[in-house]
């Protein structure tokens, strides 16, 4: 089954009074269980095409179906809700909640799905073991390196038991071996809960670790190949 | 060069710089504009004090003010009015005036008054009653039987111009003396008290029912300037013989007034320090977050060998920007206030009892003084910079290590 | 503790320099709202009871149209029964009937027009404090007949002491001629020119027979337990006055009918101290907007996330008045506590402004003066700071709606 599925998906940025096309009229879809990168050179639409997906961004015309919602036709509202639910991200930059522990950031995202406190703690727990940060609970992401500082995001982009996590070069900003580290509890947790994976990457090792390679070039798709682990 | 740099750089987050900017130019505002309502509330307190037959000067026979009866009255008056010709500059005016306490009664009514005999065309240009009259009309020099009674006394006594009042006093032999008058005038005060007070004969009419011959009470002066009276009295003392006569100033003869003055002169002062801090704590806060922006900045300045003491300045020069700015405008909005209710006035006649319990008038006039608008500049502009120098000085101690790690 | 609130907390001191200042203004104006009103609010207790204490009393029942023109023709004509009947009303602390008459009064050497009073001597000590400004001689007792209480600017202006003799000559109620002779028994002064240089008093039965009265009064001064039980008392006695007073003559007129100046000066000092610090705290509002408006500008990065993370706007916004809300309250009760304190402190020493005594005077004002903290006081000063600068949070947190995530996880 697809749980992605985009059709013919245009988008231009206005920038001051430079137009830049970004996706221009891009389809593919993607099946459920997927560990998918999407490459391709920067400025390619790598980026847009995952915010598009994940509900961040409207599409300026074509069609982008996830888990059978259609988000083209979604308010901003809806798409909290959708993004609440079904989607997990993980940027490049971390971007954990500064004030908040390593649980606490975790548990954020049930806080919002309203799951029961005494629940929220022993899931946040449990993912936080399972991408090896037993013990560092507490840590403030500033008190954290950067390899754990993802790690903790990649908990919590799953956690809430998302249909689809997206990664934007969620490598980008580690150490070769972290990377690694990074993308086998990725794929990990792709094998042991089916959730699918889709980044946006130019990092070799991350195209490496794929299962399906699409690349990118001025908006469009130019390649797409299914490699075998 | 560096006010350029200072300027340029308070627009650097111009929203942050216009929310403060604010502060300062309400906060400003409000220092000039209720100074000068304040001012003028004191202003017109003392102003309807001096007009209600006060004056700026009065002169008595020595005795008259801890006594005041006819016995203790100026008996030539002459010797006054010549010393007074002399001296009084010249757009001073002056009028004489016979003043005792006096019961005035009718078919039904009686109550005690102050009589006054004057000098119609001279006290017009002292005191308020020569453009008061509202019904009727204004005493003639020599009117025998003439008096006019403020308005709140008529309606007191149920009576009207045309009818007969009889006033009844003591002359100078202590013996009973009472006269027939007849209602010519009504006038009109500031306040029901002075219209329940004071009843107007002429001078002849009262000298000649007290048997006073040409023997007067009072002197009153009027100057072109509440503040030139002391000096002016102070000639006067000099040229009137101190055993025979008595020279005041309207500070001593409105102790209430000059108290008022001296309240609101602390009043004024404490609310532009109350404004200002409350400003204060914007004008740190702002300057704080615009300096801790830019720890990178200064910390390279400091690396490339800018002296602490020359970034302390520049920041002192972005608040001093800030500041002026928030001064000229601040003040330019209290001028253009004060001057759009400068003709009508604030009009409290809602309220006009409570005025009157306090002897105010009830139409408020702003009153725009130089001595309170430089005041409010400079708590303003020396606190601000004072105040500005915490996180100047904190900018100055970045080290180029610090800026360096700070993103 | 809550997620969203520790949030809120931790985000606060992430600034710590910032958040003191901020609520440092905001206690700054709490501290001077609460000192103020309980200071206002304080001198209008003490206004008012110095009035009813030395004019009034808190209610007065008088022939209708008596207080417009004082004509001493309009006459409370059976004072007894009238005085019967508030004995039985609950809250009337005490009560006593008053005649007055405009006459000349003369000494050997000098004549004035003064207001003859005459008064209870007994129960005119519960009602008003004339008993207690006597400065030379002895007050009134039952007993007295031709005596008198004189004013001292008037003993003065008249040249007479205490055993002294004084002429009246007035008019009576009937018409006739009313003279007698009454010897100086005592010289008070209130302090208020106004009643030390125009005021007698007699004992009311000699007043009576002197100014042919035939045992009316004009006014029955009527004095409460509290100033709050006024109206109450004030519903009662028109209620009961009209079984006794069946032509409808008789009025019941309260403190603020009797003295309209009073409650108008008063209304006046609370428009004109709301201006004030409506200005004060508009000044602080601008002064702090700025530390509400930061957080849009460091933290859009961080609203992203929180968008992209699913949170609504709507729970965006609620999260952020969470955080200015706590700031806001933190302030106002160091306010309230420190307001408190200072105002306490001077409500047991209390305030002297000098150079003010001679002027309070005038208006029978104690030189010292006493704030009142009250309830009404810190929650009318604390909430006008509250919900201003509340206000002033609304702004930016109203602001975050409108980010859309993609572009605020671009900012920097």
């Amino acid at each position: 089954m697809d749980i992605v599925k985009c059709t013919k998906v245009t988008k231009t940025y206005r920038q001051d009074t430079v137009v830049v096309r970004a996706l221009s009229g891009a389809s593919l879809s993607i099946q459920e269980g997927g560990f998918v990168a999407i490459a391709g050179p920067s400025g390619s639409g790598k980026t847009t095409l995952l915010n598009i997906i994940g509900g961040l961004d409207y599409a300026d015309s074509g069609r982008v179906v996830v888990d059978g919602n259609v988000l083209t036709d979604m308010s901003q509202s809806a798409l909290a809700h959708l993004r609440l639910h079904k989607v997990g991200f993980v940027f490049q930059a971390y971007n954990l909640i500064p004030v908040l522990s390593a649980l606490e950031n975790v548990e954020f995202v049930m806080l919002l799905q309203g799951v029961p406190p005494a629940e929220r703690r022993e899931r946040a727990k449990a993912i936080l073991d399972d991408v090896g940060l037993g013990g560092m609970y507490d840590r403030r992401p500033a008190e954290l390196s950067g390899g754990q500082q993802q790690r903790v995001a990649v908990a919590r982009s799953i956690v809430s038991n998302p249909s689809i996590v997206l990664a934007d070069e969620p490598t980008a900003n580690l150490d070769s071996k972290t990377g690694a580290s990074l993308l086998e509890i990725m794929q990990e947790m792709n094998e042991k809960k089916g959730v699918t994976f889709i980044f946006s990457t130019h990092d070799k090792m991350v195209m490496d670790y794929a299962r399906r390679l699409i690349y990118l070039r001025d908006g469009r798709i130019v390649e797409d190949k299914i490699r075998n682990g | 060069m560096f006010f350029q740099l200072g300027w340029r750089n308070i627009w650097r987050n111009r929203r942050r710089t216009l929310v403060i900017l604010t502060a300062v130019v309400i906060g400003v505002w409000s220092m000039i504009f209720l100074s000068s309502l304040m001012r003028g509330v004191a202003d017109q307190f003392v102003s309807n004090g001096i007009k209600t037959l006060t004056g700026h000067i009065q002169v008595h026979h020595t005795g008259y003010r801890e006594d005041p009866v006819v016995e203790n009255s100026i008996k030539n008056p002459a010797g006054v009015e010549a010393v007074l010709t002399a001296v009084l500059p010249p757009e001073a005016q002056w009028a004489p005036r016979v003043r005792v306490n006096a019961v005035a009664s009718n078919a039904r009514h009686s109550t005690g008054i102050t009589m006054v005999g004057i000098d119609p065309s001279r006290e017009a240009g002292v005191s308020f009653i020569g453009e008061a009259i509202t019904e009727g009309r204004y005493l003639k020099s020599d009117d025998p039987y003439g008096i006019v009674v403020g308005k709140a006394l008529v309606k007191k006594f149920e009576t009207k111009v045309g009818r007969k009042l009889v006033l009844m006093s003591q002359d100078t032999e202590g013996e009973t003396a009472s006269r027939a008058f007849r209602i010519v005038g009504v006038y009109r005060a500031e306040m029901q008290a002075t219209e329940k007070q004071f009843a107007f004969v002429s001078m002849p009419a009262a000298q000649q029912m007290l048997n006073l011959s040409h023997g007067i009470s009072e002197v009153a002066v009027l100057l072109a300037e509440h503040g030139q009276a002391m000096q002016v009295a102070n000639t006067l003392r000099a040229e009137l013989s101190a055993d025979e006569y008595e020279v005041n100033t309207w500070q001593e003869l409105l102790p209430m007034g000059s108290a008022i003055m001296k309240i609101y002169d602390w009043f004024i002062f404490i609310w532009f320090l109350v404004v200002f801090i409350a400003m204060g704590f914007g004008i740190v806060n702002t300057t704080l977050m615009a300096v801790f922006e830019r720890v990178r900045e200064f910390g390279l300045l400091k690396a490339l060998g800018m002296k602490p003491w020359w970034i302390v300045k520049e920041v002192l020069i972005e608040s001093f920007c800030l500041l002026i700015l928030g001064m000229v405008i601040g003040n330019a909005a209290g001028f253009v206030s004060v001057l759009a209710i400068s003709r009508t006035g604030i009009d409290l006649s809602a309220l006009a009892a409570g005025m009157e319990y306090w002897g105010m008038s009830r139409v408020i006039y702003p009153h725009i003084l130089g001595q309170d608008v430089m005041m409010a500049n400079l708590v303003v502009f020396i606190l601000g910079l004072v105040v500005s120098l915490y996180p100047a000085i904190k900018a100055s101690r970045f080290t180029p290590v610090e800026a360096l790690a700070h993103t | 503790m809550s997620i969203d609130l520790k949030m809120a907390w931790r985000n606060i001191w992430r600034h710590p320099r910032r958040a003191i200042l901020t609520m440092a203004a905001i206690a700054f104006a709490t501290v001077l709202l609460v000192f103020m009103l309980s200071w206002q609010f304080g001198s209008y207790d003490t206004m008012i009871n110095a009035a009813v204490k030395v004019h009034t009393g808190h209610l007065q029942v008088q022939a209708a149209g008596y207080h417009e023109q004082q004509n001493m023709h309009l006459v409370v004509p059976d004072p007894v029964s009238v005085s019967r009947l508030l004995d039985d009303i609950p809250d009337v602390a005490a009560h006593t009937a008053r005649a007055t008459a405009f006459s000349l009064v003369s000494s050997h050497e000098r004549t004035y027009g003064v207001a003859v009073r005459g008064i209870d001597p007994t129960k005119e000590a519960q009602v008003t404090t004339v008993g207690q400004v006597i400065r030379q001689g002895k007050y009134l007792s039952d007993d007295d007949a031709a005596q008198a209480l004189v004013g001292g600017l008037l003993a003065k202006n008249l040249r007479v002491g205490v055993g002294d003799e004084l002429v009246l000559l007035g008019q009576g109620r009937d018409g006739s001629i009313a003279a007698t002779v009454v010897q100086v028994a005592g010289i008070f002064s209130y302090g208020q020119d106004e009643l030390d240089r125009n005021v007698i008093y007699i004992p009311l039965p000699y007043f009576q027979e002197v100014y042919s009265m035939q045992g009316a009064v004009h006014e029955v001064v009527v004095l409460g337990t509290s100033l709050e039980a006024v109206p109450r008392i004030k519903r009662s006695v028109s209620a009961e006055l009209k079984t006794i007073d069946k032509k409808n003559k008789l009025v019941v007129l309260d403190w603020m009918e009797l003295m309209p100046g009073l409650i108008q000066s008063i209304q006046m000092d609370l428009i004109s101290g709301f201006i004030m610090y409506l200005i004060l705290i508009i000044v602080v509002a601008f002064s702090i907007l700025n530390t509400f408006l930061m957080v849009i500008f460091e933290r859009t990065r961080e609203f992203g996330v929180f968008m992209a993370l699913g949170t609504t706007p709507g729970r965006l916004t609620r999260l952020l008045l969470l955080e200015s809300t706590t700031l806001t309250l933190l302030g106002t009760a160091m306010g309230i506590v420190a307001g408190s304190l200072v105002t306490w402190y001077f409500q047991v020493h209390g305030i002297v402004i000098s150079g003010t005594s001679e002027m309070l005077q005038q208006y029978g004002l104690p030189e010292r003066m006493y704030p009142q903290l009250s309830t009404l006081s810190i929650a009318v000063g604390a909430g006008l700071v509250l919900a201003i600068t509340l206000a002033a949070a609304l702004y930016p947190a109203l602001k975050v709606r409108r980010l859309r995530p993609v572009e605020a996880m671009r900012a920097v």
